[in-house]
């Protein structure tokens, strides 16, 4: 059951520039050491984070979607198993391969990667960059909540944008 | 629950579309991946079994488009209706920003739909939620069908709580925007409450501002306006792709649950915007009266000064 204070500190989710750069940099690193093709940091409810490395030829959100998706699943599965979770996850393909790790409490770190790297190294060098993340996280978790985070101006941006979008 | 990321510039919100099994959640999907211009709505991916019944999820990714300066994303979702999927659902179901409710109108199925409903409200509970503090709105499908309830009856037994609801014929396309928009609407509406800087009450909201006003009488805000129906032919040649991953059926398990479902009337208070512009003209009235009066006053003492010389 989810507690008053989880479910607040679960309702925090704003990401600043100034985060992301610095999880960019980390996520950029990990890329440069492991040989992959792409990372992906994703959230629980399945919404891209940030992302690193050649993503012109994936569907972004949909990925995110499934990795969340796969995830959860997969996280059901352990419970059953007496297991709060399975913390690493990995599919291997006939090219590519993807491993999901898991960032702290509420993000993902999907790699991406082929036969120019192995499993060993992505493993190696993804738990140091989950581990550097996490401290970002905790940090962020940290802050004070910014009031205000939106324009003055989005509520009547977003009735005009519904207007526009949904004209039959 | 929203994802707000300034440095991607975006603003991501959950929905997710519940109900019985075979009430048309994933067509309401296929709708709204036919009907949604072609840029703004990304691919529908299906998890689904042999039968073309959702065994996990439907996915669609909405992009609704700049929003004060933020790229506004939906990323839809359906749940599998079948009662013995319940885990899924509750899975799917974790972070949603709002819940659009599909219930079956063909008379006989209101067991069905009162059982999802609760089943709804348990699983919301299980995330820290509940009916009443989540944006929800009710679609009343299959309103075609020759032995319906009628609307009466469908209120009663399924909206204690005064959320909104809209008759749908989903097959056609009937009633699925308005549904989508009224859910997109409140979702961004509560964004706003929680995520904008705090205005001043005195300030009265202008006109096209977000008010949720009309919200209080959601009761009865009712797809009025007949939707078109769906033109196969021309929602065939827009290439979009759906990817329906199938599977074979095994699993899994029934909830036995009997959930309580809190009601609330869905008062909502109208958002008060001040426009910068009149903000900023108030201020320099301020400053000009403050500056004319230290003016007017030196003058005088000045004016004193020489009077009491003279004499």
């Amino acid at each position: 059951m989810v507690t008053d204070s989880d479910h607040l500190r679960n309702q925090r989710i704003v990401f600043y520039s100034e985060d992301i750069e610095r999880i960019d940099a980390i996520l950029c690193e990990f890329l440069k050491l492991s040989g992959s093709k792409c990372n992906l940091l994703i959230d629980k409810e399945g919404h891209m984070v940030t992302s690193c490395g050649d993503t012109d030829s994936i569907d972004e959100q949909s990925v995110a979607a499934l990795v969340a998706g796969s995830y959860a699943a997969t996280r059901e599965m352990a419970k059953l198993l007496g297991e709060d979770e399975f913390s690493v996850l990995f599919h291997q393909g006939k090219r590519d391969s993807i491993q999901l790790s898991m960032v702290g409490d509420r993000t993902i770190l999907a790699t991406v990667f082929d036969d120019q790297t192995t499993v060993g190294m992505v493993r190696l060098y993804a738990r140091n960059a989950c581990e550097k993340m996490e401290e970002i996280f905790e940090e962020i978790a940290r802050k004070p909540k910014r009031s205000g985070a939106l324009d003055a101006e989005f509520g009547s941006s977003a009735k005009g944008a519904l207007d526009f979008f949904f004209t039959e | 629950m929203v994802q707000i990321n300034f440095s991607l510039k975006e603003v991501n919100c959950k929905i997710v579309y519940y109900g019985p099994g075979l009430s048309g959640k994933t067509t309401n999907l296929e709708v709204v991946h036919q009907k949604a211009p072609g840029p703004s709505v990304g691919d529908l991916t299906s998890i689904a079994t042999e039968g073309d019944r959702t065994l996990f999820f439907d996915f669609l990714p909405l992009n609704l488009g700049q929003v004060a300066g933020m790229k506004t994303k939906f990323q839809i979702y359906t749940v599998p209706g079948q009662v013995y999927y319940n885990s899924t659902r509750k899975l799917v179901l974790q972070g949603a920003d709002g819940v659009v409710f599909v219930a079956d109108s063909k008379r006989g199925k209101m067991d069905e739909n009162i059982e999802s409903l609760k089943n709804l409200g348990e699983n919301l509970k299980e995330h820290g939620l509940d009916l009443s503090n989540t944006p929800i709105v009710l679609q009343y499908n299959k309103r075609d069908l020759p032995d319906v309830y009628s609307i009466e009856e469908m209120e009663q037994a399924l909206n204690s709580w005064n959320a909104p609801y809209f008759e749908a014929v989903a097959r056609d396309g009937h009633g699925v925007f308005p549904t989508l928009k009224r859910l997109a609407g409140l979702v961004l509406e509560t964004l706003n409450e929680n995520h904008a800087p705090r205005r001043s009450p005195s300030v009265v909201a202008p006109k096209g501002s977000v008010t949720t006003g009309e919200g209080s009488t959601a009761a009865t805000a009712v797809a009025t306006q007949p939707t078109r129906a769906l033109n196969a032919t021309a929602t065939s040649s827009t290439g979009k792709s759906t990817t329906r991953v199938r599977t074979t059926v095994s699993a899994v398990r029934t909830s036995t649950h009997a959930p309580k479902v809190r009601t609330q009337t869905s008062g909502t208070r109208p958002t008060l915007i001040t426009s910068p512009r009149r903000r900023k003209r108030q201020t320099g009235m301020w400053m000009g009266f403050i500056v004319a009066s230290t003016a007017a006053a030196t003058v005088l003492l000045h004016l004193a000064g020489i009077i009491k010389i003279w004499s």
